[in-house]
């Protein structure tokens, strides 16, 4: 290992590497913050007299706050709060209902499934393939008042009467997000737990551990990356989502969340300042929780390193 | 010797709950697909069934209208290339982020981010107002829509790849080092298969993104030739569409099932040659010798 | 701790400056976009037909595919239709000329006079046009285009309530009119009101009596939001246009709506073996009425202005607007289409004949007119209020 560092030299390993990040981290740069700086110019630009269309400031001197100290004002305190805490809460819930369902599949599929694990694989992705809009079209037939989500649980006697699902309830959404982000959670998570060594599970049993220890000392810690990395791609997309909640409860004010008033702002109406101020406001909120994730996993890299 | 073991009450518990997880997840799906055979115009009730929607109305069936075979190649061409450019592209950034250590990688390790925080809308205008204004010399339609996925949905491959990247560690491909590999051949003969299972995670990923957007696409479309599916169905508001969609998603669901188990065959030949730990071992072997 | 937040700090300032790179490119760009004032004169008389294809910008499923396949057997060019979800959406598309369309099928009335200023329709030729005059009289020179000069109306229709009359007594909606949906506690969760923000709250004022529906009074608009908002807790009121296909299916019991959903509830959404009659729709009288109509324009600039025009004279065709109306279940805006006719021809239960606004109310009808950016912002500002569920 230390031969091979005296040849190179640090200076050309880093070269090496770093020509494999090059052209992914400069596409990034042409058309994703470039896009970011668009946002910014329509946020903190003006919209056509006769039409109402954006007209973005490309020029930082000349770009006017107003938009978004509105939107400040009415996040902290107003009623685009409330819709924030909402939006939080019912991504919390369904990150909560992720990982309990989500766990057990990944860690069932990955290392006890055996012969049956591709069948699941596929049986797992399976979902994908029907477009997300269906599956909640078709969740709305199965929760209606007749459905057969009301009859299945009336035949087990877990209600005496059919429940409105559909009346704009949160549990509906949290249930919604949860069944449509559980496969953005699973694969991730799966490609972790499939590859933790069976030989460190081995040795803590062969050491005397019960399952429940191994299971909590050797594979939980081992898995902790990909849970992250099944969190951070599972949460931060439900931050914006505005569909979910939309078809499950029909457009219920008391679902309302942060990706409908984007998605108004910026479709409905024409004040597209205002629906960009909210964009970076949203960014700004998701880039903390982001940074937590890229501490976290820089962290763990450099304990690996040791 | 694990098959001695005696069998553990957890391992039926974790059966049954993915066994469930599975029948939960699976239901809309066939609802989807039953409501593909109603007659009449509902895509969210039950119908007395008919192939209406495949062939039978002259106009608006999946056999007959022509803007649904446009929108049906259109998606399936735009998730391929965007599966073909963004899954390398992540990949190779993955693998450079991990191992480049600078004051600039660790800015492209936040940078590489943000694309999962911005919601969809935000990336369709975004893209939207950048080929209007600013790169307007990129030809409207696919291409653009082409960069707006692939942009999405890169980092999206990143995260899952640095994932298995540190559960990984190093050591594998130090020895394949210390075994005499130059540093392309460890990545090729031992990095790559052992990521492959997180490639294929990705790849998966990426195409139902792909396959699933609507808002991009439909920011970036510049009419009906450039639609595509997603945006058909999304796109019902005053009139309302019919169960035709419904029966081309299960005409899609078809040809991708089939492209799917292709993908797991080619995938378990791939980890016979070294994905699972025998078979790096034996891959190691291979490369001392 | 401290070292690591220094780093984070640190990581933040350096992505700062990898955002902040793109600017200097940036700035040298000026924008492009915008208006560039009206559009003077139309194409020039007796021209031939363009080769197409011709290309329709439309809301998805607003026209019967097969009168646009007759269109297109009828001239031997293709036609091509290009969807928009939204108003904002298409005026927003077009502008940036990010789309190509030769006919805006389906302009709203309140943005019309933008479209125009705009210099984003074109002044049709009548000459091509000779159905014009099968047009509905009262919208022949509309208050949105002076002399039609720059549209010719598609269809009409008004806003009222749809509501199941098996599970609401009809005598009980009339005598209540609006106050029905702030009535229905018995249907929590089945009450919904148009997911557009003048349209509901302007049906908030007008059931306190203010009948004024383009003011921009403050306090009129907060007095609105607050009685819109007592529906979140009262009925777990839901928003969206879908009650064309909740009500029939059951899901929405009253729905604040436009009439022509009820129609359509009628042709395609009942489910087998249930009674038509369970359908009811109910609307203010004449004067009180709120009614609109969507309209066809010829895109300036496109490539195919006369195969355009030609376009538009077919769907005015008498004949082909019922082939159209039969489908799509929005009343063309021509005068043969009464409600005798339509009922008569079966394409509407007599128990609906409310649902086809006649010519009196039409003559009365309240419009919902442009109220420039400041009043659009008022009702904007109360509608998300009203949303988020504060």
């Amino acid at each position: 290992m230390t031969a091979a560092l005296v040849t190179t030299g640090p200076r050309r390993r880093t070269r090496f590497w770093a020509s494999f990040a090059v052209p992914g981290v400069g596409w990034l740069i042409a058309f994703f913050v470039v896009s970011v700086y668009a946002v910014m110019a329509v946020a903190f630009g003006t919209v056509d007299p006769v039409l109402r269309t954006a007209v973005p400031a490309w020029n930082p001197l000349q770009w006017d706050f107003a938009a978004m100290s509105d939107v400040l004002d009415r996040v902290f305190g107003g009623d685009l709060g409330t819709v924030f805490v909402r939006t939080f809460r019912f991504v919390a819930l369904s990150l909560a209902g992720c990982i309990l369902v989500g766990y057990p599949v990944a860690y069932y599929v990955a290392r006890k499934a055996g012969p049956r694990r591709g069948l699941l694989l596929v049986l797992l992705v399976l979902p994908f393939w029907i477009s997300y809009l269906m599956r909640m079209l078709a969740w709305t037939n199965l929760l209606q008042l007749d459905g057969i989500v009301n009859d299945v649980l009336q035949f087990l006697h877990l209600q005496d009467e059919p429940h409105n699902w559909l009346d704009g309830n949160w549990y509906t959404v949290v249930f919604g997000l949860t069944y449509g982000y559980l496969p953005f959670f699973i694969l991730p998570l799966y490609s972790t737990l499939e590859r933790i060594d069976g030989r460190l599970i081995e040795a803590g049993r062969d050491l005397g551990a019960s399952s429940m220890q191994t299971f909590f000392r050797i594979t939980l810690p081992l898995s902790v990356p990909g849970l992250m990395a099944a969190s951070v791609i599972t949460i931060l997309p439900m931050f914006g989502d505005y569909y979910t909640n939309t078809y499950l409860t029909s457009g219920s004010p008391k679902t309302e969340m942060v990706g409908n008033q984007i998605e108004n702002y910026l479709l409905g109406t024409s004040q597209p300042q205002t629906g960009a101020s909210l964009v970076l406001v949203l960014m700004a909120f998701l880039f903390v929780l982001m940074a937590y994730y890229l501490y976290t996993t820089l962290r763990q890299q450099r304990m690996a390193e040791r | 010797m694990s098959v001695f073991r005696r069998k553990h009450g957890s391992a039926r518990w974790l059966a049954l709950i993915t066994w469930l997880y599975v029948i939960w997840s699976l239901a809309p799906v066939l609802v989807a697909v039953r409501i593909s055979f109603n007659s009449g115009k509902s895509r969210s009730s039950l119908q007395s069934p008919s192939f209406r929607w495949y062939w039978g109305d002259p106009t608006s069936s999946v056999w007959h209208d022509e803007s649904l075979h446009t929108a049906l190649f259109n998606t399936l061409e735009l998730a391929a290339l965007t599966m073909l450019i963004a899954t390398p592209l992540g990949v190779a950034m993955a693998i450079g982020l991990h191992r480049w250590r600078s004051r600039v990688s660790t800015g492209a390790n936040g940078l590489m981010l943000v694309p999962i925080v911005t919601p969809e809308i935000v990336f369709g205008v975004a893209l939207f107002l950048v080929f209007t204004e600013l790169y307007s010399g990129v030809p409207s339609g696919m291409p653009r829509q082409l960069i707006g996925h692939i942009t999405f949905t890169m980092s999206f491959v990143v995260v899952i790849v640095r994932g298995r990247l540190v559960a990984i560690g190093d050591q594998y491909e130090e020895a394949a080092r210390d075994l005499g590999a130059t540093r392309l051949q460890a990545i090729r003969l031992v990095l790559l298969p052992l990521l492959a299972p997180a490639i294929f995670a990705s790849v998966m990923v990426v195409f139902a993104t792909s396959v699933d957007d609507f808002v991009i696409s439909s920011f970036l479309t510049t009419g009906a030739s450039t639609d595509t599916v997603p945006i058909k169905i999304y796109s019902g508001a005053r009139g309302s569409s019919t169960p035709a969609l419904n029966a081309l998603a299960t005409v899609m669901l078809c040809f991708t099932l089939l492209a799917v188990a292709l993908a797991a065959l080619a995938m378990r030949r791939m980890s016979k040659r070294g994905g699972d730990a025998e078979g790096m071992a034996g891959g190691l072997a291979g490369l001392s010798g | 701790m401290t070292s690591s937040r220094r780093d984070f700090l640190a990581r933040s300032a350096q992505l700062g400056v990898l955002l902040g790179a793109g600017i200097p490119i940036l700035q040298a760009c000026g924008s492009d976009s915008g208006s560039s004032g009206p559009v003077a004169d139309p194409i020039a008389d007796g021209l031939e037909p363009e080769k197409g294809p011709l290309r329709v910008f439309n809301y998805d499923s607003y026209v019967n595919p097969d009168v646009v396949a007759a269109f297109e057997a009828q001239y031997g060019v293709k036609v091509e239709i290009t969807t928009f979800t939204t108003d904002t959406e298409a005026v927003t598309k077009l502008a940036s000329k990010a789309i190509e369309v030769d006919v805006h099928h389906s302009m709203a009335a309140t943005s019309i006079d933008r479209l125009i200023a705009g210099g984003i329709v074109q002044p049709l030729n009548k000459s091509y046009i000779p159905n014009f005059e099968n047009a509905f009289d009262a919208l022949k020179d509309p208050w949105y285009d002076k002399g039609s000069a720059h549209s010719v109306p598609y269809n009409f229709f008004g806003t009222g309530i749809g509501y199941r009359a098996d599970r609401i007594d009809p005598a009980q909606v009339e005598e209540q009119g609006w106050d029905t949906l702030w009535n229905a506690t018995d249907f929590k969760g089945q009450v919904s009101v148009l997911d557009d923000e003048r349209e509901a709250l302007v049906m908030a004022m007008m059931r306190k009596g203010i009948f004024d529906v383009n003011t921009t009074d403050q306090a009129i608009i907060d007095q609105a939001l607050a009685d819109l908002s007592e529906l979140i807790d009262r009925v777990s009121v839901k928003v969206n246009i879908e009650a064309y296909k909740n009500i029939p299916e059951g899901a929405t019991t009253v729905a604040h709506t436009w009439s022509p959903d009820l129609i359509n509830a009628y042709a395609a959404y009942l489910p087998e073996g249930t009674d038509p009659a369970v359908l009811g729709f109910w609307h203010p009288p004449a004067g009180e009425y709120l009614v609109t109509n969507d309209s066809m324009g010829v895109v300036a600039g496109c490539k195919n202005p006369v195969l355009a025009h030609l376009y538009i004279n077919f769907l005015l065709d008498n004949e082909i607007a019922e082939q159209n109306f039969s489908w799509v279940g929005y009343l063309p805006a021509l005068s043969k289409f009464d409600a005798d006719y339509v009922i008569g021809a079966g394409y509407v239960p007599e128990n609906l004949r409310a649902c086809v606004p006649t010519t009196e109310e039409i003559e009365k009808g309240l419009y919902l007119k442009p109220i420039g950016a400041d009043g659009d912002a008022k009702y904007t500002a109360a509608w998300s209020t009203f949303t988020s569920g504060a």
